[in-house]
Protein backbone atom coordinates (compact mmCIF):
# COMPACT_ATOMS: atom_id res chain seq x y z
CA UNK A 1 0.00 0.00 0.00
CA UNK A 2 1.08 3.56 -0.60
CA UNK A 3 1.42 6.03 2.24
CA UNK A 4 3.01 9.44 2.70
CA UNK A 5 6.15 9.49 4.82
CA UNK A 6 7.32 12.75 6.34
CA UNK A 7 10.64 12.89 8.17
CA UNK A 8 11.42 16.04 10.12
CA UNK A 9 14.66 17.88 10.80
CA UNK A 10 17.79 15.74 10.47
CA UNK A 11 15.71 12.63 9.69
CA UNK A 12 14.90 14.20 6.30
CA UNK A 13 18.38 13.11 5.17
CA UNK A 14 17.20 9.49 5.40
CA UNK A 15 14.44 9.85 2.79
CA UNK A 16 15.08 8.02 -0.51
CA UNK A 17 15.81 9.99 -3.68
CA UNK A 18 12.84 11.78 -5.15
CA UNK A 19 11.67 13.26 -1.89
CA UNK A 20 10.10 16.67 -2.27
CA UNK A 21 11.20 18.73 0.72
CA UNK A 22 10.86 16.30 3.63
CA UNK A 23 7.96 14.27 2.23
CA UNK A 24 7.73 11.20 -0.01
CA UNK A 25 5.01 8.83 -1.12
CA UNK A 26 6.27 5.34 -0.34
CA UNK A 27 5.20 1.71 -0.69
CA UNK A 28 4.91 -0.30 2.52
CA UNK A 29 3.46 -3.79 3.15
CA UNK A 30 -0.27 -4.12 3.85
CA UNK A 31 -0.91 -4.03 7.58
CA UNK A 32 2.43 -2.40 8.31
CA UNK A 33 3.06 -1.08 11.81
CA UNK A 34 4.74 2.26 12.57
CA UNK A 35 7.86 0.42 13.77
CA UNK A 36 8.03 -1.54 10.49
CA UNK A 37 7.90 1.72 8.52
CA UNK A 38 10.53 3.25 10.82
CA UNK A 39 12.78 0.23 10.27
CA UNK A 40 12.10 0.03 6.51
CA UNK A 41 13.47 3.54 6.02
CA UNK A 42 16.35 2.95 8.44
CA UNK A 43 15.27 5.55 10.93
CA UNK A 44 17.05 4.65 14.20
CA UNK A 45 14.24 3.91 16.67
CA UNK A 46 15.92 6.12 19.28
CA UNK A 47 15.58 9.01 16.84
CA UNK A 48 11.87 8.39 16.17
CA UNK A 49 10.86 10.49 19.14
CA UNK A 50 7.42 11.60 18.02
CA UNK A 51 5.36 9.57 15.54
CA UNK A 52 2.19 11.14 14.14
CA UNK A 53 -0.36 9.20 12.08
CA UNK A 54 -2.49 11.65 10.09
CA UNK A 55 -1.48 14.34 12.57
CA UNK A 56 -2.37 12.31 15.68
CA UNK A 57 0.36 11.21 18.09
CA UNK A 58 1.05 7.45 18.18
CA UNK A 59 2.05 6.23 21.63
CA UNK A 60 5.17 4.07 21.86
CA UNK A 61 2.98 1.16 23.00
CA UNK A 62 0.97 1.35 19.74
CA UNK A 63 3.90 1.40 17.35
CA UNK A 64 3.86 -2.38 16.88
CA UNK A 65 0.18 -2.43 15.95
CA UNK A 66 -1.08 -2.58 12.31
CA UNK A 67 -2.73 0.81 12.47
CA UNK A 68 -1.60 2.18 9.10
CA UNK A 69 -4.01 2.23 6.16
CA UNK A 70 -3.58 3.08 2.46
CA UNK A 71 -3.31 6.82 1.91
CA UNK A 72 -2.29 7.55 5.51
CA UNK A 73 0.44 10.03 6.35
CA UNK A 74 3.12 9.10 8.87
CA UNK A 75 5.28 11.90 10.27
CA UNK A 76 8.33 11.26 12.41
CA UNK A 77 10.13 13.85 14.57
CA UNK A 78 13.58 13.35 16.08
CA UNK A 79 14.43 14.80 19.51
CA UNK A 80 14.90 18.56 19.07
CA UNK A 81 16.92 20.73 21.47
CA UNK A 82 18.31 23.57 19.36
CA UNK A 83 18.05 27.11 20.63
CA UNK B 1 -8.18 49.33 43.03
CA UNK B 2 -10.06 51.88 40.91
CA UNK B 3 -8.85 52.54 37.38
CA UNK B 4 -7.97 56.10 38.35
CA UNK B 5 -5.90 54.90 41.29
CA UNK B 6 -4.23 52.27 39.11
CA UNK B 7 -3.38 54.84 36.46
CA UNK B 8 -1.76 57.02 39.09
CA UNK B 9 0.83 54.29 39.60
CA UNK B 10 2.00 54.51 35.99
CA UNK B 11 3.61 57.76 34.88
CA UNK B 12 2.57 59.53 31.67
CA UNK B 13 5.49 58.15 29.72
CA UNK B 14 4.62 54.59 30.79
CA UNK B 15 0.94 55.07 29.96
CA UNK B 16 2.00 56.11 26.46
CA UNK B 17 4.76 53.52 26.03
CA UNK B 18 2.47 50.62 26.96
CA UNK B 19 -0.75 52.15 25.58
CA UNK B 20 -1.23 49.50 22.86
CA UNK B 21 -1.12 46.78 25.53
CA UNK B 22 -3.19 48.74 28.00
CA UNK B 23 -5.89 48.98 25.31
CA UNK B 24 -6.26 45.20 25.48
CA UNK B 25 -9.06 44.41 27.91
CA UNK B 26 -7.10 41.35 29.10
CA UNK B 27 -4.22 43.59 30.19
CA UNK B 28 -5.44 47.11 31.00
CA UNK B 29 -3.50 49.31 33.45
CA UNK B 30 -3.54 46.74 36.20
CA UNK B 31 -2.13 44.03 33.95
CA UNK B 32 0.60 46.39 32.81
CA UNK B 33 1.47 47.11 36.41
CA UNK B 34 1.61 43.42 37.12
CA UNK B 35 4.03 42.97 34.20
CA UNK B 36 6.19 45.75 35.60
CA UNK B 37 6.30 43.94 38.95
CA UNK B 38 7.10 40.54 37.35
CA UNK B 39 10.39 38.68 37.26
CA UNK B 40 11.27 36.26 34.48
CA UNK B 41 14.42 34.15 34.09
CA UNK B 42 15.56 33.62 30.49
CA UNK B 43 18.04 30.79 29.99
CA UNK B 44 20.09 31.04 26.81
CA UNK B 45 20.50 34.22 24.76
CA UNK B 46 20.65 32.62 21.33
CA UNK B 47 18.12 32.26 18.55
CA UNK B 48 15.24 31.72 20.97
CA UNK B 49 16.47 33.84 23.88
CA UNK B 50 16.87 36.86 21.59
CA UNK B 51 13.21 37.37 20.65
CA UNK B 52 12.08 36.09 24.06
CA UNK B 53 14.11 38.68 25.97
CA UNK B 54 13.44 41.49 23.50
CA UNK B 55 9.66 41.09 23.55
CA UNK B 56 9.54 40.64 27.32
CA UNK B 57 11.65 43.78 27.75
CA UNK B 58 9.66 45.88 25.31
CA UNK B 59 6.41 44.63 26.89
CA UNK B 60 7.56 45.97 30.25
CA UNK B 61 8.35 42.87 32.31
CA UNK B 62 9.97 44.48 35.35
CA UNK B 63 12.99 42.25 35.83
CA UNK B 64 14.70 39.86 33.43
CA UNK B 65 17.34 37.52 34.79
CA UNK B 66 19.37 36.47 31.74
CA UNK B 67 21.77 33.54 31.83
CA UNK B 68 24.31 32.54 29.17
CA UNK B 69 27.98 31.56 29.55
CA UNK B 70 29.01 32.42 25.97
CA UNK B 71 30.46 35.33 24.06
CA UNK B 72 28.98 36.76 20.87
CA UNK B 73 30.42 35.13 17.73
CA UNK B 74 30.01 36.06 14.08
CA UNK B 75 28.04 32.86 13.35
CA UNK B 76 25.49 33.89 16.01
CA UNK B 77 24.40 37.11 14.32
CA UNK B 78 22.25 35.48 11.58
CA UNK B 79 19.58 34.61 14.14
CA UNK B 80 20.54 35.94 17.57
CA UNK B 81 19.09 39.36 16.96
CA UNK B 82 19.57 40.70 20.47
CA UNK B 83 23.29 40.93 19.60
CA UNK B 84 24.58 43.39 17.02
CA UNK B 85 27.74 43.38 14.90
CA UNK B 86 29.58 45.69 17.26
CA UNK B 87 29.04 43.22 20.13
CA UNK B 88 31.39 40.57 18.69
CA UNK B 89 33.49 39.13 21.50
CA UNK B 90 31.30 40.61 24.24
CA UNK B 91 29.64 38.46 26.87
CA UNK B 92 26.21 37.62 25.51
CA UNK B 93 24.59 38.76 28.73
CA UNK B 94 26.32 42.17 28.53
CA UNK B 95 25.44 42.54 24.86
CA UNK B 96 21.82 41.60 25.58
CA UNK B 97 21.60 43.95 28.54
CA UNK B 98 22.72 46.82 26.34
CA UNK B 99 20.11 46.02 23.66
CA UNK B 100 17.30 45.34 26.14
CA UNK B 101 17.86 48.53 28.11
CA UNK B 102 18.02 50.39 24.80
CA UNK B 103 14.59 48.99 24.00
CA UNK B 104 13.21 49.77 27.44
CA UNK B 105 15.11 51.46 30.28
CA UNK B 106 12.26 50.54 32.69
CA UNK B 107 13.46 46.94 32.79
CA UNK B 108 15.98 45.75 35.37
CA UNK B 109 18.35 43.28 33.69
CA UNK B 110 20.22 40.89 36.00
CA UNK B 111 23.02 39.00 34.24
CA UNK B 112 24.79 35.69 34.86
CA UNK B 113 27.68 35.08 32.49
CA UNK B 114 28.04 31.40 33.39
CA UNK B 115 26.17 28.14 33.67
CA UNK B 116 24.29 28.05 36.94
CA UNK B 117 24.50 24.89 39.04
CA UNK B 118 21.27 23.03 39.71
CA UNK B 119 21.16 24.47 43.25
CA UNK B 120 21.68 27.99 41.88
CA UNK B 121 19.00 27.42 39.25
CA UNK B 122 16.52 26.30 41.91
CA UNK B 123 17.28 29.41 43.97
CA UNK B 124 16.97 31.68 40.92
CA UNK B 125 13.74 29.98 39.80
CA UNK B 126 12.25 30.51 43.27
CA UNK B 127 12.86 34.23 42.83
CA UNK B 128 11.20 34.33 39.39
CA UNK B 129 7.55 34.18 38.39
CA UNK B 130 8.23 32.24 35.18
CA UNK B 131 11.30 30.52 33.69
CA UNK B 132 11.93 30.35 29.93
CA UNK B 133 14.23 27.80 28.33
CA UNK B 134 16.01 28.78 25.12
CA UNK B 135 19.15 26.69 25.66
CA UNK B 136 20.72 24.55 22.95
CA UNK B 137 21.36 21.17 24.56
CA UNK B 138 19.54 18.40 26.39
CA UNK B 139 21.74 18.41 29.50
CA UNK B 140 20.86 22.05 30.23
CA UNK B 141 17.19 21.35 29.52
CA UNK B 142 17.06 18.38 31.90
CA UNK B 143 18.68 20.46 34.66
CA UNK B 144 16.35 23.42 34.11
CA UNK B 145 13.33 21.10 34.20
CA UNK B 146 14.44 19.58 37.51
CA UNK B 147 15.11 23.04 38.97
CA UNK B 148 11.70 24.40 37.97
CA UNK B 149 10.02 21.29 39.36
CA UNK B 150 11.88 21.76 42.66
CA UNK B 151 11.05 25.48 42.76
CA UNK B 152 7.41 24.97 41.72
CA UNK B 153 7.69 27.58 38.96
CA UNK B 154 6.21 27.37 35.43
CA UNK B 155 8.63 26.56 32.61
CA UNK B 156 8.13 27.70 29.01
CA UNK B 157 10.24 25.46 26.81
CA UNK B 158 10.99 25.86 23.10
CA UNK B 159 13.36 24.21 20.64
CA UNK B 160 14.25 24.66 16.97
CA UNK B 161 16.24 22.86 14.31
CA UNK B 162 16.43 23.54 10.57
CA UNK B 163 12.87 24.68 9.67
CA UNK B 164 11.05 22.99 12.55
CA UNK B 165 10.16 24.02 16.06
CA UNK B 166 8.47 22.80 19.22
CA UNK B 167 6.95 24.67 22.19
CA UNK B 168 5.32 23.57 25.43
CA UNK B 169 4.61 24.88 28.92
CA UNK B 170 5.17 22.86 32.10
CA UNK B 171 3.01 24.09 34.99
CA UNK B 172 5.05 23.17 38.04
CA UNK B 173 2.97 25.76 39.91
CA UNK B 174 -0.01 23.40 39.49
CA UNK B 175 -0.28 19.70 40.37
CA UNK B 176 -0.72 16.83 37.96
CA UNK B 177 0.75 18.01 34.65
CA UNK B 178 3.54 16.42 32.63
CA UNK B 179 7.11 17.73 32.69
CA UNK B 180 9.90 18.01 30.11
CA UNK B 181 11.32 14.71 31.35
CA UNK B 182 7.98 12.99 30.55
CA UNK B 183 8.45 14.13 26.92
CA UNK B 184 12.23 13.67 26.74
CA UNK B 185 13.21 11.14 29.40
CA UNK B 186 16.84 11.15 30.45
CA UNK B 187 18.58 7.99 29.22
CA UNK B 188 18.08 5.86 32.31
CA UNK B 189 14.33 6.28 32.30
CA UNK B 190 13.74 6.28 28.52
CA UNK B 191 11.47 3.61 27.03
CA UNK B 192 13.34 0.34 26.53
CA UNK B 193 16.02 0.60 23.89
CA UNK B 194 15.30 4.23 23.10
CA UNK B 195 17.48 6.06 25.54
CA UNK B 196 20.40 6.98 23.31
CA UNK B 197 20.96 10.49 24.48
CA UNK B 198 24.34 10.71 22.79
CA UNK B 199 22.65 10.47 19.40
CA UNK B 200 20.10 13.10 20.47
CA UNK B 201 22.80 15.66 21.15
CA UNK B 202 23.66 16.07 17.50
CA UNK B 203 20.23 17.51 16.76
CA UNK B 204 21.24 20.84 18.23
CA UNK B 205 24.28 21.11 16.01
CA UNK B 206 22.53 21.32 12.65
CA UNK B 207 21.43 24.52 10.97
CA UNK B 208 18.35 26.60 11.62
CA UNK B 209 16.43 29.21 9.65
CA UNK B 210 16.70 32.46 11.62
CA UNK B 211 13.06 33.44 11.36
CA UNK B 212 11.91 30.00 12.56
CA UNK B 213 13.82 30.58 15.79
CA UNK B 214 12.07 33.95 15.84
CA UNK B 215 8.61 32.38 15.48
CA UNK B 216 9.19 29.87 18.28
CA UNK B 217 10.80 32.49 20.55
CA UNK B 218 7.84 34.83 19.99
CA UNK B 219 5.42 32.06 20.96
CA UNK B 220 7.44 31.47 24.13
CA UNK B 221 7.33 35.19 24.99
CA UNK B 222 3.56 35.16 24.41
CA UNK B 223 3.11 32.20 26.74
CA UNK B 224 5.19 33.96 29.42
CA UNK B 225 3.00 37.08 29.30
CA UNK B 226 -0.15 34.91 29.41
CA UNK B 227 1.19 33.07 32.47
CA UNK B 228 2.14 36.32 34.22
CA UNK B 229 -1.31 37.81 33.64
CA UNK B 230 -3.45 34.66 33.76
CA UNK B 231 -4.72 35.17 30.22
CA UNK B 232 -6.34 32.38 28.19
CA UNK B 233 -4.91 28.87 28.05
CA UNK B 234 -1.22 28.16 27.78
CA UNK B 235 0.36 25.13 26.08
CA UNK B 236 0.24 23.04 29.25
CA UNK B 237 -0.06 19.31 28.53
CA UNK B 238 0.30 20.12 24.83
CA UNK B 239 3.29 20.22 22.51
CA UNK B 240 2.97 22.62 19.59
CA UNK B 241 4.90 21.50 16.49
CA UNK B 242 5.78 23.77 13.57
CA UNK B 243 6.90 22.57 10.15
CA UNK B 244 7.80 25.86 8.49
CA UNK B 245 8.57 24.14 5.16
CA UNK B 246 4.86 23.58 4.62
CA UNK B 247 3.78 26.02 7.36
CA UNK B 248 1.85 23.24 9.02
CA UNK B 249 1.14 23.29 12.74
CA UNK B 250 0.30 20.27 14.85
CA UNK B 251 -0.54 19.97 18.51
CA UNK B 252 0.01 16.70 20.32
CA UNK B 253 -1.23 15.99 23.82
CA UNK B 254 1.42 15.30 26.47
CA UNK B 255 0.72 12.87 29.25
CA UNK B 256 2.31 12.76 32.65
CA UNK B 257 4.50 9.67 32.95
CA UNK B 258 3.67 8.15 36.36
CA UNK B 259 7.18 6.65 36.38
CA UNK B 260 8.93 9.89 35.38
CA UNK B 261 12.15 10.28 37.39
CA UNK B 262 11.40 13.97 37.96
CA UNK B 263 7.64 14.33 38.47
CA UNK B 264 6.43 10.71 38.65
CA UNK B 265 4.28 9.49 41.48
CA UNK B 266 5.00 5.73 41.31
Amino acid sequence: MRITLKLFATLGDLLPEGAKANTLEVEVPEGATPHQVIDQFQVPRAMAHLVLLNGVYVDVADRDKPIIHPGDAIAIWPPVAGG
Amino acid sequence: MTTAAAKALLNDEQLLRYSRQIFLPEIDVEGQQRLLRSKVMVLGLGGLGSPISMYLASSGVGQLVVVDPDQVELSNLQRQIVHSSDALGMEKVASAKRTLNGLNPDVDIVTHNRRLSEAELIEAARGADVVVDGTDNFDARFTINRACHAAGKPLVSGAVVRMEGQVSVYRFDQPGGPCYNCLYPESNTAPAGQGERSSWQNCSETGVLASVAGIIGCIQATEVVKLLLGIGEVLSGRLLLLDARTMEWNTVGLRKDPQCSVCGTE
